[in-house]
Formats: structure tokens, sequence, C-alpha cells
């Protein structure tokens, strides 16, 4: 997962296996909102591979991986900020 | 329409068992993600940027009004109240949830319809022309052809792992409106000595390596159909690279081989084949022809009624085309309408069209390559009534085949694969061209968009093409021009630097402003200028003097 990782801080997200959910890691488990994710300092990404790699296995989430934030905390590249608020069109 | 025979019904039953029994054992954690996804895939289920997205075959483009019904119902229960029909003429659900999926798969099975051949590297759902069956110029119906193919493709057990994905197209006249030439085989039926045949082309295809179809057979006498197609899938399997996924599909290895060779060893495994069981007899071919039958349309005088709404006028004018029978029409649903994203319908639309077409139109729907809707046998004089139903649930927007009739990919929207968004760009150009009058002074174009270099979008053959890219983080949009999708082929040229979507439009605007200052008369359109001129005019003309807006 840390393969091209670039930055410094990220969030740790996810979808969830039953129902395919945007999820992020926080203090509570995950949840689906991004607001209380834990900002996840690059030194410490270990750690959360291995969080993530027992949440897979106990199937309760998949398709792991680390969102970059920029330097105001924000989510940094399109692709996550749209994963993350939803979809930009109308239906 | 086609019927599932008990042997269909058996396979599709025991695969939807099959499915709720692997969905299980992966909630239980007795099937790893890795074991999983191949075994998902089968089933149409990809994992895409927010959610599961299921993608359900739409075989030959042909819909039942209770198979509507029931994708309407679908979309209600399990998603979210809308579905996406594809340039492949497949319907894509975006916000299924896999502890459904088992339960929809049971309910597309009780109207004939599944999930299967949609994803993997198998042979995909056939897709044909969507005006078969009703044009006086089409030498023979290609939708029986389909389901034969069909039939022997499903669960073929050597092409289920093939290199890449295969996809065929099947049309039965010259005119193209499957977009066959981009297809891994192409398949039109022609008529040589008053014989009736296929001319077969092979290695069409788009993503990031485009290329046109080559001929491989002038003339294929029809019983030889499955046997030939079978010589070159084993040329593929057996040739055809694995050690490199851009370099997998039948494409690459006919243009490796070059097509006389390639040619050569297809030819060569079609004579070892003396597989008779594939040779197809004629009481095979007219029992399948009996299941795509017209209904029963009577010849008549019967005139479109005429009435003084312009607006009804522009639509007859553009969405309706006249059906082979005498006093009837067929008529084409766009869902291009403005602030839209092209190719998706409500669960109330397809209700509402559910109905409208068992009233108007012998229970028959038909979906286009083109994400279009058909109503495919409407009498002459309901069309006014049709009409205003229509235009009652926002599906009577007059504009097919022309500049906001775009293609269009979700891109970033929905897909992981995607480098930009490609949704947004579609609705800008509806918006910004919204003047039917404005639109037919511009006359027949076809702009297509696609969020990456894979081309669902088919961008390559749009007249106009749009690629949405990624600049440092930076939605940019690269325009090709001069493609098509239909029997004259061609891929477009790229017209240089990219573009901001802010800038997008202006540049759209000076690529119609050059088209104009060349057409030579009223009815000469974009493509035909484009191919007398060459790219260099447009090219100048739009970026001497280019005004970026931030
Ligand atoms: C889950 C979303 C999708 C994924 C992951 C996906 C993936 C791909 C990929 C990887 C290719 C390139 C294949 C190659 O070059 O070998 C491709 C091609 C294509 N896709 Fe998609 N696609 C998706 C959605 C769609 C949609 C929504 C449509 C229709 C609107 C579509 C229709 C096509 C077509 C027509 C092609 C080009 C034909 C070809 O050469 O295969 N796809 N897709
Ligand atoms: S073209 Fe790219 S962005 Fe669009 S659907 Fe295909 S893979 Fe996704």
């Amino acid at each position: 997962m840390v393969k091209k990782l670039q930055g410094e801080t990220f969030l740790l997200s996810a979808n969830e296996l039953k129902s395919g959910k945007v999820v992020f890691f926080t203090l509570k488990g995950w949840s689906s909102s991004s607001v209380e994710a834990i900002k996840i300092k690059v030194d410490e990404i270990n750690k959360y591979e291995e969080i993530s790699a027992k949440d897979e296995k106990k199937c309760i989430i998949i398709s792991p991986k680390f969102v970059e934030l920029d330097e105001e905390g924000n989510i940094k590249t399109l692709r996550d900020k749209i994963r993350n608020s939803g979809i930009t069109i109308k239906i | 329409m086609y019927k599932y025979s008990d042997t269909d019904k058996k396979i599709i039953t025991s695969r939807v068992k099959q499915f709720e029994n692997q969905v299980k054992r992966r909630l239980e954690g007795k099937l790893t993600e890795e074991e999983f996804k191949p075994l998902r895939l089968m089933n149409g289920l990809y994992l895409q940027l927010h959610a599961y997205m299921l993608r359900v075959a739409i075989p030959y483009g042909e819909l039942s009004s209770k198979q509507l019904r029931k994708i309407a119902f679908i979309a209600d229960k399990y998603d979210r109240g809308y579905g996406h029909f594809t340039t492949r003429q497949n319907i894509q659900f975006n916000w299924p949830k896999l502890l459904d999926v088992p339960e929809i798969l049971r309910e597309l099975s009780s109207v004939e319809m599944h999930a299967i051949q949609t994803s993997g590297n198998c042979i995909r759902n056939i897709s044909s022309d969507h005006l078969a069956g009703l044009t006086l110029n089409e030498i023979e119906d290609p939708r029986p052809w389909c389901e034969i193919i069909r039939k022997w493709s499903t669960f073929h057990p050597e092409f289920s792992f093939l290199p890449r994905k295969f996809k065929i197209a099947v049309i039965g006249c010259t005119e193209d409106r499957a977009a066959m030439l981009v297809h891994d085989i192409g398949l039109r039926i022609v008529e040589r000595k008053n014989q009736v045949g296929f001319e077969v082309f092979v290695g069409g295809g788009q993503g990031r390596t485009p290329i046109i179809a080559k001929r491989i057979r002038a003339f294929l006498p029809k019983k030889d159909i499955l046997n030939y197609l079978e010589a070159i899938l084993t040329t593929y399997n057996q040739e055809g690279r694995r050690d490199n996924i851009y370099k997998a599909r039948i494409k690459i290895l006919v243009k490796e081989l070059g097509i006389e060779k390639f040619k050569s060893l297809v030819e060569e495994n079609f004579s070892k084949l003396s597989n008779k069981e594939l040779e197809i007899d004629d009481k095979n071919i007219e029992e399948i022809f009996g299941f795509f039958r017209l209904p029963p349309l009577k010849s008549n005088t019967n005139q479109i009624p005429f009435k003084k709404n312009q607006e009804y006028q522009n639509w007859i004018k553009q969405n309706v085309i006249p059906h082979k029978i005498q006093g009837y029409s067929i008529v084409q649903i766009s869902l291009k309408a403005p602030k839209k994203p092209p190719g998706d319908a409500t669960s109330n639309q397809m209700i509402a069209l559910a109905e409208i077409s068992e009233k108007f139109s012998f229970s028959e729907i038909r979906v286009t390559h083109e994400q279009n809707l058909v109503l495919p046998h409407v009498s002459n004089k309901e069309l006014f009534n049709l009409w205003n139903r229509l235009k009652i649930e926002n599906l009577a927007t007059s504009n097919l085949g022309l500049i906001t009739d775009t293609i269009c990919c979700p891109g970033m929207d929905y897909c992981a694969l995607a480098t930009a968004r490609s949704i947004p760009i579609s609705q800008k150009i509806s918006k910004h061209f919204d003047n039917y009058l404005q639109q037919k002074e511009i006359g027949d174009l076809k702009i297509k968009i696609s969020g990456c270099i894979n081309a669902c979008g088919h961008h390559h053959v749009g007249n106009i093409g749009i690629l949405g890219l990624d600049r440092k983080g930076q939605e940019f949009y690269q325009i090709t021009l001069g493609g098509s999708a239909k029997e004259d082929a061609t891929i477009g040229e790229i017209v240089g630097p990219s573009f901001s979507e802010n800038n997008l439009i202006e540049a759209i605007e000076k690529i119609l402003n050059t088209y104009k200052k060349h057409k030579r008369n009223k009815s000469e359109d974009f493509l035909t200028v484009f191919r007398r001129i060459g790219i260099k005019e447009f090219k100048k003309d739009l970026y001497d003097n280019f005004t970026k807006k931030v």
C-alpha cells in the first residue's frame, strides 16, 4: 500500500466490505465521515497498515488506502476529494 | 424477443445460487478478497470510487417493458433510484451493497437478465445495431446472430480466461450504428451471389491504442460462423500476450503479426476444425430467428400528425425516423436532456417508459451504444400523444445526432481509474449549446468524452473527442478531431495542447467557427469539412490568439 506514497500527512481510508461505502479510520474505528479521521504522519504508516490489514482479514473493509493531505490538512487530490464528498453533479 | 430455454433458466438460477454462496463465504471470511474478486467480476460486480458497481447485460440492446420495470425496481430498492446506460448496451448500478447483490441477480433472473459477460477476460455481451430488424436497407436482422454467438460464448470453457476482454458486435447492413469497427471482432452481414453470409473484421479497439479493425474475410458462409469465431479466438488464446496488460488485446496481436500472417493462422485453425457440432443448420437458424419476428404491424397510410407546435416539430425532425413498415415510426429517446448526466435514467423515467412502450411500442425498448433509447414500433398517428407523454418525463429532448447528444463515460465522478471528470464537461456543452436552432445550424456532430485513456466514452472516434487528463493535479482536456465510429471509422487526430475546463467551451467554439468558415453549403457536415481541409486550419484558428481564462 505504501509504495507510491508522497506527502507528510494522511488519512486512512477504505471501503466497507458489506456495503462498499467509503470509510475513514477514526479513534472510534471506521466512520463514513472524514471529519474525525486520524491524521497520520508518514512515520506512523506501518502501524496503520497493520490495523487495516487486520480489519481486512476480519472482513470489515476492503481496498485500504492512505489519502494524502495538503499543508493545510485538507484532502489533496481531486479524486480523493470526490471520493470523500461524493459526486460533483446532480442526478 | 429471445426467450430463455429451460437450460438457460437452469444455468442462470444456479449461477445466482453459486454467487450467493460465494458472497456468504466472503462475508464469513472463508474467501479472501483476492480469491473473491475474480468471482465477483464474473458476475459484473466492480468496486468503484465510492461503492460497488454492478453492470448488467442488455444483450444486443433489447429490453422488454417487464425487464425495464424490473431494472427500475432494483434501482429503487437496492440503489439510488437511477441507472446508467453504457456505450456497450449495458446498464450500470452505481451504489449496490455487496450483501444485496445476490438478491438483485435473483430479481434479474426472474425477467431473464443477468450480469454475466459484463466483466473479466471473457467474450463480453455481444452488441448490435439498435435499429436491427427495423430498416429497409438491412440484409438480415443481426440479433439472431448475436444470440447464436451469445449461446456459444457464455461459459465457453476455453474462452473464459482469454489474455484480455473480448468484444464482438454484429450489424446487418452497410450503415454501422454499432461502432462495429472498433470491436475485437466486427461482423457485418453481407450478400454475395444471392447467398447471405458475413464480412469479418478483427483487431479493432479503443483504449490507449486505438485501432480500426481489419478485414480478415470478405465472405464467410453463415453455417461456418461459430467455427470461424472459434478459430479466431483459438489463435488469440494461443498467440495473444499475457505478460503485459497493455499489449494483451487482440488488436495488438493483429498489429504485431500483420493481418496476412494472422489470417493465415486463423485459416489454418479453421481448416482443422472439423467440429460439425458448431456448424449451424438452417433449422437452428430458423428457430432462433423465430424469436425476433416483428410484432403484428399492418402497413397503412397513416401520416405523422401535423401540429402547430415548434417543439413537437423539432422532435419529429430530429428524433423520429421511418419504420420499414409503412405507417409506423422508430422513436429515438434522448438520454441527454440538459443538465442530466448522459445515459442516466431515473427509476421514475424507466417505469414511465415501460408503461409508454406497452401503450405505444409493443412493450419493446432498445438501448443504443450512443447511450440513448429507442421505441421501435410506433404508429404514426400516435406520435403527438407519445411526444406529450415523453415530455412529462423529460424524455422528449430533440437533439439526436446533434452537438448536445454527447457520449460520455462516468469519469472521475464515479470511476476509480479516471484522470478527470467527464460528466460536468458534457453538461457544460449541453448548457452552452442549449438552443435547438443553434444546434441545428451546427448540424450533425458527435462529441465523445472519456475521463481517461481507457476511452470508455469513445473519444477516439468522436468527430470532436475530449479526453480528460491530470496535469499536476489539475483537470485538463485534450481535443481530437475527425474521428468516426461509423462505416467510415477513423481515429481522431490530436489538435494540440490540452485545455483547462474553463477554456474548453471557447476551444469548441473556435473549432466550430473554423468549420463554419469552410462549410461549402448548408448540408456539409463537420466531418466532411474536416476531411476536406485537414487539421492544420483548425489548429491555426484554435491556437493563434487564444485568450486563456484562468
Ligand atoms: C467500472 C467502471 C469501468 C472500468 C473499470 C472500465 C475499464 C475499462 C478499461 C480498463 C478499458 C480499456 C481496455 C483496453 O484498452 O484494453 C475500457 C474500455 C472500454 N470501456 Fe470501460 N470501464 C468502466 C466503465 C465503462 C463504462 C461506463 C462504459 C460505457 C459508457 C464502458 C465502455 C467501454 C468501452 C466502449 C471501451 C473501449 C472499447 C475497448 O477497446 O475495449 N466502460 N474500460
Ligand atoms: S474512460 Fe476511464 S474514466 Fe471513463 S469509465 Fe473508462 S476507465 Fe473510467
